[in-house]
């Protein structure tokens, strides 16, 4: 019932953005490119690929929350636009995300959880850009402080640290 | 059952001690092993959560992934420092940072925990720290030397050093892990183990509880079943009680008639002796005999009184009673006591007392006279005043209330408290002082509540008592007085009659003999009911007897046995006679059996001229109408004065109108046939005793006779109808008598009236 309804949310969301991306294509990237969304995307504006920027991404609504994440011994603060902003962004439409890492580590991830859960794409980590020898520059991080039931492995494996791409499927 | 009651309350007592040190004992283990199970899930969910929150298998990841990302940093770091090929500065950036990031993993607190115990493991960290210081100089953020293939390969060889430590860590990590692994295996092997030690232990508890439990229960259906037989045989020690009561009551009875039997006698003889002129001194001996008599009869009276209030046997017989008249009869008793002790006696009717009212005439006087009697004997001077009153009971009807104050002795508290109960007076120095049975008071108390109405009191030591009597008011309804005894006794005597007294004890004989004697009557004797039944009936020339007096215990025939054979006489006129019961049984159960037999009345021993008179006018009315109108009847026994002609010629008349004269006639015949039947019926009814079945056959034929004009015919099967429930059983014979006497003279008249009988009109046909 529940996933019903989150589907037909789901399909709505999308359809509206999708005729917002149609409306206003997604910009090139203007700076080096951070971010790749391939795959399922509708507002590609690379070849097939929705390429972020740092500044496109900064642009996007920001996000913040801080928490305890098992990667550093004190809550840190993370900030950052929406995952769903930056799929909504990139017209990015599937069932299965694929975030890649820097070092060619993937992990897949429901759609869904972009949608259930305030996932952000952090690109700061206590109000400052993160290096790649601080899993920068890209972390996706899941609210584990105020969502107890992210608080366990199948979670933590999907915070994908040094994101490069993401493959929507 | 002594043994028993002092056994029994300790055996409980340990019984249920010990069974409540068990149960708490048993009760607190559960709680306990709860506790301990609780415990155990509490650890385990503990043990869980570790393995959720470290992750430590997420660590062989991450030694894994810097030991991967170190190959592929050696490998770029192996290219660039190679001459022989375009240094790409920018993914040996990427690689150096990938790898810097994935061993800053490492310094993490949690794979410290992990990896702490290994020697190597801070030497191998320390290593690398300070390779990576080094080769920031080059790669760093900060860097201050230039990239050159050179510079990289200085360092080469200290990263190659590294290759060795850091995958001995990888491998230490995944062994480590293992081994952590295993040991939580463990700890959750052993914690499931006590976990079912916990349940089994926990099994038995239960167990343990549910058979104490049901031990508990069984006990408790056992003292169950025990409560269960004490009260079936309480119930039947009450039945025995009760039948022992009875019996008791019974016993008394009989007793008293036993008692008063010769008792009668004795007063009889001292009545009669005071007239066989005695001198002086005899005549004082005989009033102090007299006076001993008469206490000793008001004894049996309270005695007899209370064995039938005990029993429930004794019925109010309520009549309209004339309250000033009653209060006066009590004041002419009480008035020579009072004078006596000089005493001054007021007795006071309010105004607003009716004149009559609906109560027992001779119960209500029993307890006014023994209130009076008692303010009497315990004043010895002022007043004693008796107010009769109406005022309004508790519940808003009216109440009769008699007032008895006296400036007598008085009582305190504890008296009063206890004056009501049995064989209590006063004090006991009162009662050895005025003597009495101690039963007056318990007496009236009864009789007041059986009226309905309570006997209270109200006293002070040395300051008298008032004692307050009330009886619901009873209204009588406006209808002419009855003439009461005392009227009937006013009247003249009767005339001289022929008295059979069946009675076996010969002071009674000899009694009843003087006192009938002196009534002007003749008395004979018979010694049994055997007897007295062979009396009524051999007369042998002598006139018969008008009535005979019965004793009710008596020898080979009691006097209801008695009374049964002589109403079943074939000898008709036998066979009506009246008969009166002598009996000391006052019940009215006796009673009731005696005019079941088929008695006329009852009178209770002993017996006085006033008793006996009064019977005798009941059933043989008063000397002036018992001369005249049996004279009348021997005289015209078929035309008394006013009687109708034997038939009517006008309604024969008019019924000749409405049918043939043959017709007529032959149901005049036929009823007149069926005359002696009738006649039969009636008679049968009153030797069984039957008025209801005298009444309906009595009516029957008046019915019939006055349609048929039958005139002489209807009133006698009226008088007879009228009379079936309240005349006496001579007096009812005598009219079934001539009923059979009238059925010869009617038909004659009814010939002469041109009414042939049927047989004949046919032969003339």
């Amino acid at each position: 019932m529940t996933t019903t309804r989150r589907t037909l949310l789901h399909a709505a969301t999308l359809l509206l953005l999708g005729a917002a991306g149609a409306a206003r294509a997604l910009e090139k990237a203007a700076g080096a490119v951070v971010l790749s969304v391939v795959g399922g995307v509708r507002s590609p504006n690379e070849g097939s690929a929705a390429q972020f920027d740092m500044a496109m991404l900064e642009r996007l609504p920001q996000t913040s929350f801080t928490t305890r994440t098992p990667w550093y011994s004190q809550p840190r603060k993370f900030t950052g636009p929406l995952l769903r902003d930056v799929l909504a962004a990139a017209g990015a439409a599937g069932t299965t995300l694929r975030a890649i890492a820097l070092n060619d580590y993937w992990v897949e991830l429901p759609f869904d959880d972009a949608m259930r859960y305030d996932v952000i794409v952090a690109r700061l980590l206590d109000d400052k850009p993160m290096a790649v020898r601080d899993k920068g520059p890209l972390f996706v991080i899941f609210p584990f402080d105020s969502r107890p039931e992210l608080r366990n492995p199948i979670y933590y494996s999907r915070s994908a640290w040094q994101l490069r791409t993401i493959e929507v499927r | 059952m002594a043994a028993e009651n002092d056994r029994s309350p300790l055996g409980p007592v340990h019984g249920r001690r010990w069974r409540a040190t068990w149960l708490s004992v048993i009760g607190a283990g559960l709680a306990l092993a709860l506790l301990a199970v609780a415990l155990v899930q509490g650890r385990q969910a503990t043990l869980l959560n570790q393995t959720v929150q470290i992750g430590d298998d997420y660590i062989v990841l991450t030694v894994y992934q810097a030991e991967t990302e170190y190959l592929r940093l050696r490998n770029q770091w192996a290219r660039a420092s190679d001459p022989r090929f375009a240094l790409d500065r920018q993914t040996l950036q990427l690689r150096y940072d990938i790898w810097v990031s994935r061993v800053g993993l490492l310094h993490n607190e949690r794979t410290l925990r992990v990896l702490a115990n290994q020697p190597e493991y801070r030497e191998t960290l320390a290593k690398i720290d300070a390779f990576v210081a080094r080769a920031d100089r080059l790669l760093g953020e900060k860097a201050d030397q230039p990239l050159t293939p050179a510079a990289l390969e200085s360092l080469e060889p200290e990263l190659a050093t590294l290759g060795e430590p850091l995958h001995g860590m990888s491998l230490r990590a995944a062994h480590r892990v293992g081994e952590q692994m295993s040991e939580r295996n463990l700890a959750v092997r052993q914690h499931n183990q006590i976990g079912i030690g916990l349940t089994v232990f926990l099994s038995a508890l239960t167990l343990a509880f549910a058979l104490l439990a049901l031990r508990q229960m069984r006990q408790l259906e056992q003292r169950r079943a025990a409560l269960e037989d004490l009260a079936a045989s309480l119930r039947l020690a009450r039945r025995d009680a009760e039948a022992a009561s009875e019996a008791k009551s019974v016993f008394l009875a009989n007793m008293s008639h036993e008692i008063r039997t010769p008792f009668h006698g004795l007063m009889g003889m001292l009545s009669l002796l005071r007239e066989t002129g005695l001198n002086p001194r005899q005549i004082d001996y005989l009033r102090t005999a007299t006076e001993s008599a008469d206490h000793l009869l008001a004894l049996l009276n309270d005695i007899l009184d209370m064995s039938q209030l005990e029993s429930g046997r004794m019925t109010l017989a309520p009549a309209p009673v004339d309250l000033r008249t009653l209060l006066r009869d009590v004041e002419a008793l009480m008035r020579p006591q009072a004078n006596a002790k000089q005493l001054a006696l007021h007795l006071d009717t309010d105004p607003s007392v009716p004149e009559r009212v609906m109560a027992d005439p001779t119960r209500l006087k029993q307890v006014v006279f023994n209130l009076l009697a008692n303010a009497i004997k315990f004043s010895d001077r002022g007043a004693v005043v008796l107010d009769l009153r109406l005022r309004e009971g508790s519940n808003g009807t009216p109440e009769l209330e008699f007032v008895v104050s006296d400036t007598g002795v008085g009582m305190d508290e504890a008296t009063v408290a206890s004056l009501f109960n049995r064989f209590m007076q006063g004090d006991s120095s009162r009662s050895r002082r005025h003597g009495g049975t101690g039963l007056g008071l318990e007496i009236s108390r009864n009789l007041a509540r059986l009226m309905g109405g309570d006997i209270t009191v109200r006293s002070k030591l040395g300051e008298g008592s008032t004692f307050t009597f009330r009886i619901p008011l009873q209204p009588v309804a406006d209808a002419p007085a009855p003439a009461d005894a005392a009227a009937a006794e006013r009247l003249p005597p009767h005339r001289p009659l022929r008295v059979l007294v069946a009675e076996d004890h010969p002071v009674n004989r000899q009694y009843m003999a003087a006192l009938l004697e002196n009534m002007g009557h003749e008395a004979h004797f018979t010694a049994n009911g055997q007897e007295a039944v062979q009396a009524v009936q051999h007369r042998s020339g002598q006139p018969p007897f008008d009535i005979v007096l019965m004793d009710l215990h008596m020898p080979v025939l009691d006097g209801v046995g008695a009374t049964r054979a002589i109403r079943a006489l074939p000898d008709r006129a036998a066979a009506t006679v009246p008969i009166v019961a002598l009996t000391a049984d006052a019940f009215s159960e006796t009673r009731d059996r005696c005019l079941v037999a088929g008695m006329n009345d009852f009178l209770t021993k002993p017996v006085n001229p006033q008793k006996l008179s009064a019977s005798l006018r009941r059933l043989f009315g008063s000397a002036s109408n018992a001369e005249a109108a049996p004279a009348a009847e021997r005289d015209e026994p078929l035309e008394p004065t006013g009687t109708p002609p034997v038939v009517d010629l006008a309604a024969l008349a008019s019924a000749l109108q409405s049918m043939p004269r043959e017709r007529l006639a032959a149901m005049v015949h036929a009823f007149l046939d069926q005359g002696p039947q009738t006649a039969q019926r009636l008679h049968a009814a009153v030797r069984d005793a039957q008025p209801l079945e005298l009444r309906v056959n009595a009516h029957a034929a008046r019915g019939a006779a006055l349609n048929l004009g039958l005139a002489a015919l209807a009133a006698t099967a009226g008088a007879l109808h009228e009379g079936a429930a309240h005349l006496p059983a001579h007096e009812i014979a005598r009219l079934v008598k001539r009923f059979e006497d009238l059925l010869p003279v009617t038909r004659e008249a009814v010939i002469a009236a041109g009414l042939r009988p049927p047989e004949a009109a046919v032969a003339t046909r």
